[in-house]
């Protein structure tokens, strides 16, 4: 009987081995079932977006789930750039199912797999985050963090200097002194490429002269408006790329003023007495432009004194003059400015003088045919002369005059630890310690929507960014670094990049991050005749610019 | 028993007192002018007036530089600059700018002395437009009356539904930005209120004896609304249109701080102070001197009103 028992227990214990073991071999299923009946693994489906060829124009052939945490992507062309690109933070992921569920527009419930998810947006007033305890990068040292805006830097300044807020985006010019004075403050440099320029659409009248362009790219005293209006750290624009930028600065420097010149090549044009023009400018201040209404002024003060020309000054609501001064419909002189998306010198170049853009009317051959082979080659060594080639035709044929490269700053309390600026991509507030659980940040506007695939301005992208990730980042100093994948790939020629993905990690929801989640999140975007590309607007406007068009856009 | 000559003297008095009396009748508008100075407040509304329509004609005699000249190389000063007066201690090497300069360089006196101008003159032009068009309606929906008289006073209240600001928002984001389209978007939020002010009277004047008897003469309509009625309805609307310039100042420095009004260079005091706003700490004399100018020309205006108002009203003269 003794026997029998101590052989029924050792069966029983040999069946629990048996059993554990098993789990570990059997991935999926229930460890506790015999292996001859244990459901077999359910086999990944991956999906695929498939653009059926090149002949639309676009940069992307295909995007395809390899398995669960591979994703290939087949590119029209060699694409040097594609890193830097897939780190924007328009690209972030977000999961399948939410996107499905929402009908393609998370306008104001995003799911990511962020430090941070979204406990609520209080419109108006602040976005609200909660700590992402599961989080598989560094955990933010508070429970909570909030995003508010004020318009006027003023504004965001007394939230600083109040101790509302611990941080703050680009103080006025004429705060910089104030914070830099202030013990309980510091301020954060922000090395952001950008450029200031203002521009002309060659379909309107006189700008179709290029002498006419040329003279006031002649009379504009670019150092006054830098040394006026500019904080410390900028500069006159040398070429349109800043500097910083690899290539950006190859080929010939910008004319230097020159008021007779201007005067001659006007007169030469039929023009001596001057003539009646409008310059537009929306009154936003961004990083390139603080002071938006005293540069105008000063352009038209300048322009009324150099070369006799009467100026009007137009304010426009800042939509409207986006959509028409890059539509090409504006008909005097416009104020715009760009600030670098991802550190490449396609992001200036490539984006603003594209035969696709119909921003300064006729496209000229001459800046964007070397644009389009240097975009294309592998070495940004063997790409210089045609960027030499693209820059100096920009300065021949002058489709706008970069004014300035602006020096740009955060505002910081100096008792928040891990304060900085990024030079690329958004700041992010894990690395920021207050020494409580709760951080303030301040910036300039509310966001749009929080789907940021569908939007395009800052504040928009740094209240996302906190909450949904892209394949790769940008890291404190402005590099590239793997996000939500551990490496992307390429093949020999840059067309082909297979991306391995992060494995285990979760979204807010609870949901398994996998390939899929990537497919569904760039057929949002790119594929205009998915169900999930609804967004916010619809124009899924960086999607359409940086992989040079929609898949399936009508039109 | 008088003498004859006692009788003469007396009777010659009695003739001589009658015929000053003949001779300086006492109008009712010099027993207002009369009144009027008799009220403090009302003279210091009268005096600022005054001052402020002699700075805006004699402006480029009074201001030490153009408006919208920028002083970049040509005086030694930078943007902002805090405001320096010889007189009161500012160091002599520096360049005078009683008010300082704004963030273009440019001489915050002189632009708001020229700013005086526009001020004045979109305020005056305004209740104009207002004036002649909303007394008009009113007299003519008054004295119709009927079914004229509902159709006009009733797009009156529709337009009074709107508080005034928002309206004239409306109107010029409609007809754009600019002095202009300000001008007549705040004269068409101001004409409810003359047409209601006009009617009201003209409905009280046209039962009164002096109107019946002139329709018992044969008078025609319009002959009675020109002559009898309107005359004697004009004193509630004079001291309405003088209040009325000042709230049309204020509603035009709105818009021009909300960028619906005066555009750059002009220099109209609700843009420089919106231009200014956001330096409010590090340069708060750029916003504090185009306030106080708005607020001394609407209390100005307002203190000349109530003056206005208090001579003329006839129960507060008993």
């Amino acid at each position: 009987m003794r026997r029998k028992t101590t052989l029924l227990i050792l069966v029983f214990v040999f069946a629990l081995v048996a059993a554990a073991c098993g789990g570990g071999t059997t991935e999926g299923t229930d460890a506790t079932e015999p292996l001859t009946t244990a459901a077999p693994s359910p086999v990944f489906e991956g999906d695929i977006l498939d653009a059926g060829g090149c002949d639309y124009g676009g940069r992307i052939d295909t995007i395809k789930a390899l398995d669960e945490f591979t994703i290939e992507f087949t590119l029209c062309g060699p694409h040097p750039a594609f890193l830097a690109q897939i780190a924007f933070g328009v690209f972030g992921i977000q999961p399948k199912e939410h996107l499905e569920a929402t009908s393609g527009a998370p306008l104001d419930n995003p799911v990511g797999t962020g430090p941070y998810s979204l406990k609520e947006w209080v419109r108006g007033d602040s976005v609200v985050y909660t700590r992402n305890d599961d989080y598989y990068g560094k955990i933010a040292p508070h429970t909570t963090a909030v995003l508010k805006w004020s318009t006027e830097s003023a504004g965001r300044l007394l939230e600083l200097q109040s101790g509302n807020a611990d941080g703050m985006t680009f103080p006025g010019p004429e705060d910089y002194s104030t914070i830099e004075n202030d013990a309980t403050l510091v301020l954060l440099d922000k090395p952001e490429p950008n450029v200031f320029y203002l521009a002309f659409t060659n379909t309107f009248s006189p700008w179709d002269n290029v002498d006419v362009r040329k003279a006031v790219a002649l009379a504009i005293d670019r150092q006054r408006i830098v040394d006026t209006f500019y904080p410390p750290g900028s500069e006159i624009a040398s070429h349109f790329t800043p500097c910083s930028v690899e290539n950006g600065c190859e080929g010939e420097s910008w004319y230097d003023f020159d008021i007779p010149a201007a005067k001659a090549l006007l007169a030469g044009a039929g023009l001596a007495d001057g003539f009646e023009t409008t310059i537009y400018y929306r009154d936003v201040t961004r990083g390139y432009l603080p002071t938006p209404g005293n540069v105008a002024a000063d352009i038209q003060a300048q322009l009324k004194a150099n070369l006799n020309i009467d100026a009007e000054v137009v304010v426009m609501e800042s939509g409207e003059f986006i959509q028409a001064s890059t539509g090409g419909d504006l008909d005097g002189i416009y104020l715009l400015g760009w600030t670098g998306d991802y550190p490449h010198i396609t992001n200036f170049l490539d984006f603003h003088f594209a035969v696709t853009n119909p921003q300064y009317g006729d496209p000229y051959p001459a800046i964007y045919e070397p644009l389009k082979t240097a975009s294309e080659m592998i070495s940004a060594a063997e790409a210089a002369p045609l960027y030499e080639q693209a820059n100096n035709a920009i300065k021949d044929l002058i489709p706008m005059v970069p004014i300035a490269h602006a020096g740009s700053a955060f505002g910081a309390t100096t008792h928040t630890e891990g304060a900085y600026a990024p030079p690329w991509g958004q700041v992010m507030f894990n690395f920021w310690d207050n020494g409580t659980d709760t951080m303030v940040f301040v910036q300039g506007n509310e966001p749009i929507s929080l789907y940021c695939a569908d939007e395009s301005d800052g504040e928009s992208l740094r209240a996302c960014a906190q909450v949904v990730e892209a394949l790769y980042s940008y890291n404190q100093i402005g590099d590239v670094q793997p996000q939500l994948a551990t490496s992307c790939v390429p093949n020999d020629n840059l067309s082909v990049w297979t991306c391995s993905l992060r494995q285990g990690v979760l979204f807010h929801d609870g949901s398994k991050f996998d390939a899929n989640d990537v497919i569904a999140s760039y057929s949002a975007g790119l594929d205009a005749s998915s169900p999930l590309h609804t967004g916010n607007s619809g124009v899924f406007s960086y999607y359409d610019y940086l992989w040079n068009g929609l898949i399936n856009a009508e039109g | 028993m008088l003498s004859r000559r006692k009788i003469a003297e007396q009777l010659e008095t009695a003739a001589a007192d009658s015929s000053m009396l003949l001779e300086r009748p006492i109008s009712q508008w010099r027993l207002t002018i009369r009144r009027f100075r008799g009220r403090k407040s009302g003279m210091i509304g009268l005096t600022i007036v005054s001052l402020l329509i002699l700075m805006a004609v004699f402006a480029p005699l009074l201001a030490p530089f153009p408006p919208n000249e920028v002083l970049i190389g040509k005086v030694d000063v930078g943007p902002r600059e805090k405001p320096c007066v010889h007189l009161l201690g500012c160091d002599k090497s520096q360049p005078q700018h009683i008010l300082g300069t704004d963030g273009n360089v440019r001489d915050e006196f002189s632009r708001i002395i020229f700013g005086a101008r526009v001020s004045l003159t979109l305020g005056l032009f305004t209740v104009t437009i207002a004036l002649l068009v909303g007394s008009t309606l009113g007299a003519v929906a008054g004295y119709a009356g009927g079914w004229f008289d509902n159709i006009i006073m009733r797009i009156m209240d529709v337009v009074l539904g709107f508080p005034s600001l928002l309206l004239a928002i409306a109107i010029v984001a409609v007809l754009g930005p600019g002095l202009q389209n300000a001008l007549i978007a705040i004269a068409i939020v101001s004409i409810p209120a003359y047409a209601r002010v006009m009617r009201a009277q003209v409905l009280a004047i046209k039962e009164t004896d002096f109107v019946a008897a002139s329709i018992a003469l044969g008078s025609s309509a319009r002959q009675i609304l020109i002559r009898r009625v309107v005359p004697n309805a004009l004193t509630p609307l004079v001291v309405l249109a003088t209040l009325g310039v000042a709230t049309a100042i204020l509603e035009a420095a709105g818009l021009s701080f909300l960028g619906l009004g005066a555009q750059p260079p002009t220099a109209e005091w609700g843009s420089m102070l919106a231009s200014e706003r956001n330096n409010v700490f590090t340069s708060p004399h750029l916003v504090f001197f185009p306030g106080i100018a708005i607020m001394i020309t609407v209390l100005g205006f307002n203190l000349m009103g109530d003056g206005l108002r208090d001579a003329l009203d006839p129960a507060l003269n008993k």
